[in-house]
């Protein structure tokens, strides 16, 4: 979760991402306490209402939950119920743009085909000679 | 709840209007940035929220404790605001002459909360010698003893004015911590005016956007972020994509175009083929602010 903030997305969206990627990460486990707004916002320097957006927007997926008193911990399932969203999402985050920027340099669906398949292959092969 | 409201406050000169119909609500344990211009009435208006400035229109009421109370020459009211200066030290002012303890001293006097502790406690973090004369003192350590008023007067609204110009970027960062701390532990409203705005953006739950006296907006900081786009692109796409939607700081370029456009609720970017790009605080400001009338 040290990652940089950026412009590119509104600040809260980006701490809600970070905790997601840590918990893909394995860097937070299920059942983990995860820091509380107010260590996330000193420790981004951003203001504790912001931090709190953030991390309710995961309290209300079910990807966080509250102990009273204690803090927030990373629910059961998180990781898993995380991965399937982010397929759901794969088409829109990725494939979308991906047809668009192709069409407007006139590669063929064809062509992008090939190229993913070839891919995994380079991939194989440099990772053999490593 | 507590709160501090500026009721239509103008304020008159012979030579301008420099706040004209004013009227906006601070709350208590809120962090807002007060963003303007030079001149544009930012200091004018921190003053007269504190009543260290009469109004000629208009007046500021402090609800607390089930009381409304005006805060003009209201001791009890006032007791609950702190506003910390910008120190302009020219070299024959008598500031110039105080001690950094003796200056410490005298606003101590004038704050009932004020917090020794803290003061001495920031006076170390800061490395400030207290028997030094403010004269002798450089941009950045003038900046800080301001910031030590403010942080230790521990009053509910708490108002700085530039409080970093002079600090070195590190000493900024080590001020927005030392801000965040407190504010976490109290939950003291704190109303900070700047012009370094881009580091502060991320403090700022709201900012307050006072253009040539009057008041622009008052909005959530991440909210207004997400209403203001950057399209650019050839310029009949950008048109289309703007079309019937709130247009600032338009720009041509050969055949391409770009602009700023604040959408309102449930509006939309029309459908075109057009770079979108979000807007950092300091370009929305530039593009809401800097435009001619």
């Amino acid at each position: 979760m040290q990652e940089i903030l950026n412009q590119e997305k509104s600040i809260y969206l980006q701490i809600k991402e970070m905790i997601e990627q840590d918990i893909l990460r394995d860097i937070l486990l299920e059942e983990e306490r995860v820091p509380s707004t107010n260590e996330l916002a000193r420790l981004y320097a951003i203001n504790p209402a912001t931090a709190a957006k953030g991390i309710n927007l995961l309290v209300e997926e079910g990807i966080l939950y509250k102990k009273r008193g204690i803090g927030m911990f990373v629910a059961e399932g998180a990781k898993a119920a995380i991965m399937k969203k982010r397929k759901e999402c794969f088409f829109d985050d990725y494939i979308r743009g991906l047809l668009l920027e192709a069409a407007s340099l006139g590669i063929s669906k064809k062509e992008l085909i090939e190229m993913i398949a070839g891919a995994g292959e380079q991939d194989e092969e440099a990772s053999g000679n490593a | 709840m507590e709160q501090l409201i500026c009721e239509n406050i103008s304020k008159n000169y012979k030579s301008k209007d420099a706040l004209q119909d004013v009227s906006l609500t601070l709350e208590k344990g809120k962090i807002y940035g007060l963003i303007g211009r030079n001149g544009a009435g930012k200091t004018t208006l921190l003053s007269i929220l504190s009543a260290q400035n009469p109004p000629s229109g208009g007046r500021v009421v402090l609800e607390t404790e089930g009381e409304s109370l005006p805060v003009w020459e209201n001791e009890k009211a006032l007791s609950h605001i702190c506003f910390s200066r910008e120190l302009n030290v020219g070299k024959n002012t008598s500031l110039s002459a105080i001690k950094i303890k003796d200056y410490l001293r005298t606003a101590s006097v004038y704050l009932p909360y004020w917090d020794q502790r803290m003061a001495d406690e920031l006076i170390r973090k800061f490395h400030l010698d207290v028997k030094q004369k403010i004269g002798r003192l450089s941009k950045g350590m003038v900046s800080m003893v301001t910031i030590i008023v403010a942080l230790a007067s521990k009053a509910d609204f708490t108002f700085l004015d530039e409080p970093v110009s002079g600090l070195d970027v590190v000493a900024r960062e080590q001020f927005y911590r030392i801000l965040l701390d407190e504010f976490t532990e109290t939950g003291r409203t704190f109303v900070i005016s700047t012009h370094i705005m881009e580091e502060a953006a991320d403090l700022f739950e709201e900012v307050v956007m006072i253009k040539n006296g009057k008041l622009l907006l008052k909005e959530n900081t991440q909210e207004l972020l997400e209403t203001c786009v950057h399209i650019s692109g050839k310029a009949e796409e950008v048109d289309r994509a703007a079309e019937g939607l709130e247009k600032h700081q338009e720009e041509r370029l050969g055949r391409s175009k770009s602009l700023m456009v604040r959408l309102k609720k449930g509006q939309k970017i029309g459908k075109a083929d057009v770079t979108v790009q979000p807007m950092s605080l300091e370009k929305v400001f530039v593009a809401l602010c800097g435009e001619e009338e």
